[in-house]
């Protein structure tokens, strides 16, 4: 009995030592270290758009390098982390890179260990569309932590939601596709299109400014077709497209992994692929040089992703630079690293001015325009609008042939300042895009019949006709 | 004393050392802890509760559990919020008073258990298994391809529309965590007084014997569809639970994956016994948040693989160690100390013990 009741009062101890273990665990290491400013970045790791994870931080990390005296642990990979970062007076940490798969759970998931266990200050990021919706939310009550956008495209967090901690400097998934409507309806003659997007809400929004855009000039989108993300086999979603004699062209918003098995899926039900029957938004971008249905896109014309590639200005060229000083051989052009770096120096700047504060002051201190490589109004200064989202200038490409002979983009056009809004038709009061928003209709937009056409890298005085 | 009444009594001991420091919890962890790992433990234990009681009870290893639970939070998401400018961008937005709709979401979610159990109830093993996980992927499907529910984008704002009762859990979080623990007591209670009602006992004879309590007279199908009910009515007590913590709800909270991981959370505890539920969500949280912060994003060396990785091996380790997970270990180790106790002779004259 007294061996039992010594048992009893061991166990007792054990289990009172493990909750003592559990406690000092959960309390411990991650405390914030006074005077600092904690930062984190989020990023896709997998999922549709895993690849662009070092893109990601390399954006970040090149703004934090350039503008706030940080040194790359390892210039080849990002994630590799940085150190020696200041600015307005204090140390900044990143505390940790976030991984996320584009889906709104793992992001909220990412964002609480970011930002409550590791005790993130800012976050620059997410990527994702939904990812954004689910991280506005959540920082809509949270008014001390202080999100910058990466490059995600949705048009709610920055509209409809609109918190007062969230910003972007960059445009939406509307807002790239301004003037792409419009050339294939005067260019290329269509009046009458299909268009297929990712289900979910950077694919809505996408597709929105495509379907403002065409439909405002006087084009009829018939059909719209919507695939769920991260769908691998697309025979069934393209056969519910009209065949080409019905409609004049086919608008793609498939991304990620996505965009090679859709179109393939497309030649598969209605034969080779006739550029001049075929447009889309950025996510056409990456076919170039990676897939087989590419050479059989040069011709096409496409959205663009706020980035102007061949752009040929002194603040390009010295961005080219830079990018090079800092991580060679990452692609600058690209959209995920540059919109990141845009978001990160307007963070160094808002610090520099806080004096290193976080929360409400720096939020205060966040510019409310900020100088961009590759913009050219208002002599190169992207403003953000009430809602703290960017008015940007954007580029529609072409897919070419380049000098290897090879797939590659091209810049075809210049649609000066396109605010989020086009011209008054999407408000926080109009519903989310979605399936069957925008409806079309026919409008006169800011920039109709402004659109210049660009040369070689040079925005000439053409206007598209 | 026996050795199962030993064991009964160190067990109860543990237990109430358990409840203490959860009393105290908020007192003594971080707020990232009280938070994120043992309000979610709570919650989660409440979902992997309701899977355990239809396993070690009903002999029914449902994997239904996580697609009611997201019915729940999908239904209460889906009546409270108000698409107010500014406020919340999907889903039906009905703007129903946050009581109404709370009640309104457990009686769907207990209505669809039912409905669920009345088809799945007339098959066993692997063919019920199916049948169950096929409800999760239905659910899924639902709630993402029927963009008027949600679709991919999240609901939002479910945690700024509560009742009265439970007041603010955006900022309150300590509140929230209150809520959890008592909810996820009332389940350990709830469970372990109807297992050993008439209706509990013959639940378990059927889970035995289906054949033999059906020649004696026992409706077998509707002992099952009734125990997918109650199941249904504690998916749903998570569900709802977990919008509050969530505050927002994705197809992704509804679909395989989470139908894995709460079958996980029960395996790691223990499929037996249903204080595994929260020892196993409890190791999960714990683990996953281990494992984020410590892993780099690009992989283990040599082998890859981050999270998903490492409780896969756990999983297998358990498996293969510990059929019945860490409750069984328990109950193994518990066992081998009583085999190795040495036998006291009775000295003569002194009353056997």
């Amino acid at each position: 009995m007294r061996r039992l009741k010594e048992r009893r009062i061991r166990l007792l101890l054990s289990v009172v030592a493990i909750a003592a273990g559990i406690a000092a665990i959960g309390s411990a290491s991650f405390a914030a270290t006074a005077g600092e400013v904690r930062v984190a970045i989020m990023g896709d790791c997998k999922g549709a758009f895993g690849f662009a994870y070092e893109l990601d931080i390399g954006g970040a990390q090149t703004a934090f390098a350039q503008f706030a005296g940080g040194k790359p642990n390892d210039k080849k990979k990002p994630s590799a982390g940085m150190t020696g970062i200041k600015a307005g007076g204090k140390n900044v940490r990143i505390v940790g890179y976030g991984c996320g798969d584009d889906t709104p759970a793992t992001a909220l998931k990412e964002t609480r260990r970011l930002m409550q266990q590791l005790k993130a200050d800012v976050m620059v990021g997410p990527l994702s569309g939904d990812e954004a919706v689910a991280i506005a939310n959540w920082a809509k009550p949270r008014p001390a932590k202080t999100v910058i956008i990466g490059t995600a495209g949705s048009q709610d967090p920055t509209l409809q939601i609109a918190p007062k901690n969230v910003f972007r400097y960059h445009g939406d998934g509307a807002q790239w596709n301004a003037g792409i409507g419009e050339i294939v309806y005067k260019k290329l003659g269509w009046r009458k299109a299909a268009i297929i997007m990712d289900d979910y809400s950077f694919g809505w929004t996408s597709g929105a400014g495509i379907i403002a855009d065409f439909c405002a000039i006087g084009g009829q989108i018939t059909k719209r077709v919507f695939p769920p993300l991260n769908t691998t086999d697309y025979s069934s979603y393209v056969r519910q497209l009209p065949p080409p004699g019905q409609v004049d062209g086919y608008f793609w918003v498939v991304g990620g992994t996505g965009t090679g098995p859709a179109l393939k899926a497309y030649e598969q039900a209605y034969g080779p692929i006739k550029p001049e029957q075929h447009s889309g938004n950025l996510f056409l971008w990456f076919l170039t040089g990676k897939e087989d249905v590419a050479p059989r896109m040069i011709g096409v014309y496409v959205g663009g992703f706020g980035t102007a590639p061949g752009l040929k200005t002194k603040a390009t060229d010295q961005y080219h630079a830079i990018v090079n000083k800092w991580y060679p051989g990452q692609p600058a052009d690209d959209g995920f690293f540059y919109n990141y770096y845009q978001g990160t120096r307007a963070l160094i700047t808002g610090l520099n001015k806080s004096g290193g504060a976080v929360g409400a002051n720096l939020q205060a201190a966040l510019p409310r325009s900020i100088s961009a490589p590759f913009e050219l109004s208002d002599k190169g200064i992207v403003k953000l609008d009430a809602n703290r989202q960017a008015v940007q200038d954007q580029w529609p490409v072409q897919i070419v042939k380049n000098a290897e002979g090879n797939p590659s983009v091209q810049l075809t056009g210049y649609v000066p300042n396109v605010d989020q809004s086009f011209g008054g038709l999407f408000t926080s009061k109009s519903p989310a895009p979605g399936r069957t928003q925008p409806p079309c209709v026919k409008k006169t937009l800011p920039w109709q019949g402004k659109i210049r056409e660009v040369k070689n890298g040079v925005v000439t005085n053409n206007v598209i006709k | 004393m026996s050795a199962v009444a030993t064991k009964t009594v160190v067990e109860r001991v543990i237990g109430a050392g358990v409840l203490v420091l959860a009393l105290l919890g908020p007192r003594v962890v971080s707020d990232f802890w009280m938070d994120t790992v043992l309000t979610q433990t709570f919650i989660l234990g409440i979902g992997a509760a309701s899977l355990i009681f239809l396993s070690a009870y009903g002999g029914m290893i449902s994997l239904a559990q996580a697609g009611l639970m997201g019915i729940s939070g999908y239904a209460l998401g889906n009546m409270v919020s108000q698409g107010v400018p500014g406020g919340e961008t999907k889903g039906l937005t009905l703007g129903w008073n946050p009581t109404v709709a709370v009640v309104v979401a457990i009686l769907l979610t207990i209505g669809i258990g039912l409905l669920f159990g009345a088809v799945a109830s007339r098959s066993f093993g692997i063919y019920f298994l199916m049948l169950t996980l096929t409800y999760s992927v239905i659910a899924f499907l639902f709630v993402s391809q029927v963009t008027q529910v949600g679709g991919f984008s999240p609901i939002a704002g479910v945690d700024r529309y509560t009742p009265g009762f439970v007041g603010d859990v955006v900022n309150d979080r300590q509140r929230l965590y209150y809520i959890a623990l008592g909810v996820a007591i009332f389940v350990y209670i709830l469970i372990r007084y109807l297992v050993r009602t008439p209706f509990g006992i013959s639940l378990q004879g059927i889970r035995d014997e289906p054949t033999r309590m059906a020649s004696l007279g026992y409706n077998v199908t509707l002992h099952r569809t009734l125990a997918f009910g109650i199941g249904g009515l504690v998916a749903a007590l998570g569900g709802v639970l977990f919008a509050w913590w969530s505050g927002q709800l994705s197809p992704s909270n509804i679909g395989l994956q989470a139908t894995i991981e709460l079958l996980v959370i029960a395996v790691i505890g223990g499929l037996a016994r249903i204080e595994g539920a929260w020892l196993g969500a409890f190791a999960f949280i714990w683990i996953s948040n281990e494992v984020t912060n410590r892993i780099p994003s690009d992989g283990l060396p040599v082998i890859g693989g981050t999270f998903n990785t490492i409780i896969g091996f756990i999983f297998l380790a358990i498996v293969i160690v510990s059929p019945d997970g860490l409750m069984g270990l328990w109950d193994r180790v518990w066992g081998l100390a009583l085999f190795r106790k040495p036998q006291q002779p009775a000295a003569e004259g002194t009353p056997a013990r």
